[in-house]
């Protein structure tokens, strides 16, 4: 089961259903049943009218960049985990350093805990100065800036380069 | 003469390229002062996530050939295309159409027939390119034999015959390799190994039995009896890029670090979407509440973060000029 929720009501209601799972593996069985039907229609319907299903069923093939980030139970506003659908060591290392960087965190490090899941954790732990979550934007813009700052770099010795080898060739 | 303490300048405060080697397949070049994390995203994203073109649906009408239809399928998909324009081009799961159009496809067709006694080889110029498409130059297979035939798809016998469809769409090499705008990516750093990142195997002697590479010249080699600095971090990096011929080297390093933002682009969108919708005290909570009050933060955003993120990470532009990142100068940003 994607258990994608959130709130506390529905965290319990899952827990309990998932003890009362033991003793009623039918009615569970029908219920992923229906969940993926749901997720058919919404393929063939299109995305548009799909979304008010409620049903968050992950679209296993058809959209797979869905980017999403959740938090992670037992989080509190100065230390929390972050969970990143469909991310990799490509962000998440990166991430983790330039989190590391910002004066305000305490702690922070990522994890990719299955190969075969495409989930990606990043746990974050600041001091009083900041939040996690302020902690997390922060550093997605810093790497945002970072990129520019090489592309930009990387572009004008590129250029540099070039006129460079023009010079030689016409001399 | 200012030129060059200028250079210095930048050198000590934030990230520095200097390119040794480019040509149309090549580009070689020493990246400095970024830590290795972001160094490999920057060769990770090259490698498998620059979107490139590449035959993906292949109808056979005559096949007699010795070759399987798989096979030549296979190997159709390997021919690189110019990939040039991508941007031009939609994802086909992304396009407004059913199955692929000429918004997020090219056609190329394959017609030969072998009526002579002679073998006769099919090579990737006999591919004809459909005339719509999002530009003139995409979808074009890549040639660079002085001969002008480019890869050789098959060979047919007297009365033999190939007649196929191809329809290319743009991908990524996570997917399937043979949308890889590299064809392979040197990464190397401190060629002394003195941080002792590797523990060289050896029978007598490391030091004679490895040869060293073209880059220990540029850095200092150990000093004799020199104490092993545990927080020494590598900070140069040589890449060493070479392109499949899609797209030009130079473009591969720009479109990796557009993916790269595009990427981060996207989770600010998504984070920034929560804010605005949850003020309770839970504090930071995850883009998942949006969806369950069904706004549209999927439908709206991700899939297409381009347009509103292109003026934060623009390239031609102004947008981010060196001084004002903690990167680039020393300055206000504190750290
Ligand atoms: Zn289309």
């Amino acid at each position: 089961m994607p258990g994608r929720t959130i709130n506390e009501a529905t965290r319990l209601e899952a827990k309990t259903e998932d003890v009362a799972m033991a003793d009623a593996p039918t009615s569970a069985q029908s219920h992923a049943e229906e969940s993926h039907d749901t997720a058919e229609t919404m393929r063939e319907d299109g995305e548009e009218n799909g979304s008010k299903q409620g049903e968050e069923e992950e679209d296993e093939e058809e959209q797979p960049p869905a980017q999403r980030i959740r938090v992670l139970p037992g989080s509190t506003t100065t230390a929390a985990s972050y969970e990143f659908l469909e991310e990799g060591h490509t962000l998440g290392n990166a991430l983790r350093y330039i989190i590391m960087k910002n004066p305000d965190v305490e702690f922070c490090a990522y994890a990719i805990p299955h190969p075969s899941e495409p989930k990606m954790n990043v746990r974050i732990q600041t001091y009083d100065t900041t939040t996690a979550i302020d902690a997390l934007k922060k550093g997605l813009q810093d790497l945002e800036d970072l990129c520019d700052v090489v592309a930009e770099e990387f572009w004008t010795k590129r250029n540099e380069f070039a006129a460079s080898k023009a010079d030689m060739m016409s001399e | 003469m200012e030129y060059d303490t200028m250079m210095m300048d930048n050198e000590s405060l934030g990230p520095s390229v200097k390119i040794s080697e480019a040509d149309n397949m090549h580009v070689n070049f020493e990246l400095t002062n970024v830590d290795i994390s972001f160094a490999n995203s920057l060769r990770r994203v090259i490698q498998a996530e620059v979107p490139t073109i590449a035959i993906d649906l292949v109808e056979f009408a005559v096949n007699s050939s010795v070759l399987a239809d798989e096979f030549i399928a296979h190997r159709l998909g390997l021919i690189p295309l110019d990939s040039r324009q991508i941007d031009d081009l939609n994802y086909s799961r992304d396009c407004d159409c059913d199955q692929y159009c000429e918004r997020c496809s090219v056609t190329l067709t394959l017609h030969a027939k072998c009526t002579s006694d002679e073998v006769m080889k099919v090579y990737a110029r006999d591919l004809i390119v459909s005339h719509d498409r999002p530009n003139n130059q995409i979808g074009n297979p890549v040639i660079m034999d002085p001969d002008g035939l480019g890869p050789l798809i098959c060979k047919l016998r007297k009365d033999q015959e190939l007649q196929i469809n191809c329809i290319a769409k743009k991908g990524i090499a996570k997917e399937h390799a043979k949308w890889a705008p590299t064809a392979a990516v040197g990464f190397e750093y401190d060629p002394h190994n003195k941080l002792r990142h590797l523990d060289l195997w050896y029978e007598i002697d490391a030091e004679k039995e490895w040869p060293k590479s073209q880059y220990a010249a540029w850095e200092e080699p150990p000093q004799e009896g020199e104490v092993f600095d545990y927080d020494a971090v590598p900070s140069r990096f040589y890449f060493e890029v070479e392109s499949a011929g899609n797209i030009e080297p130079d473009t591969i390093i720009q479109e990796g670090i557009k993916e790269l933002q595009r990427k981060l682009a996207g989770l600010i969108h998504g984070l920034g979407e929560t804010d605005g919708m949850n003020g309770d005290y839970d504090g930071p909570r995850s883009p998942d509440q949006n969806m369950d009050g069904g706004s549209g933060w999927q439908d709206q955003g991700f899939t297409t973060p381009y347009g509103n993120a292109g003026n934060q990470s623009s390239w031609g532009g102004s947008a981010t000029a060196y001084g004002t990142t903690p990167y680039g100068n020393s300055g206000q940003g504190g750290w």
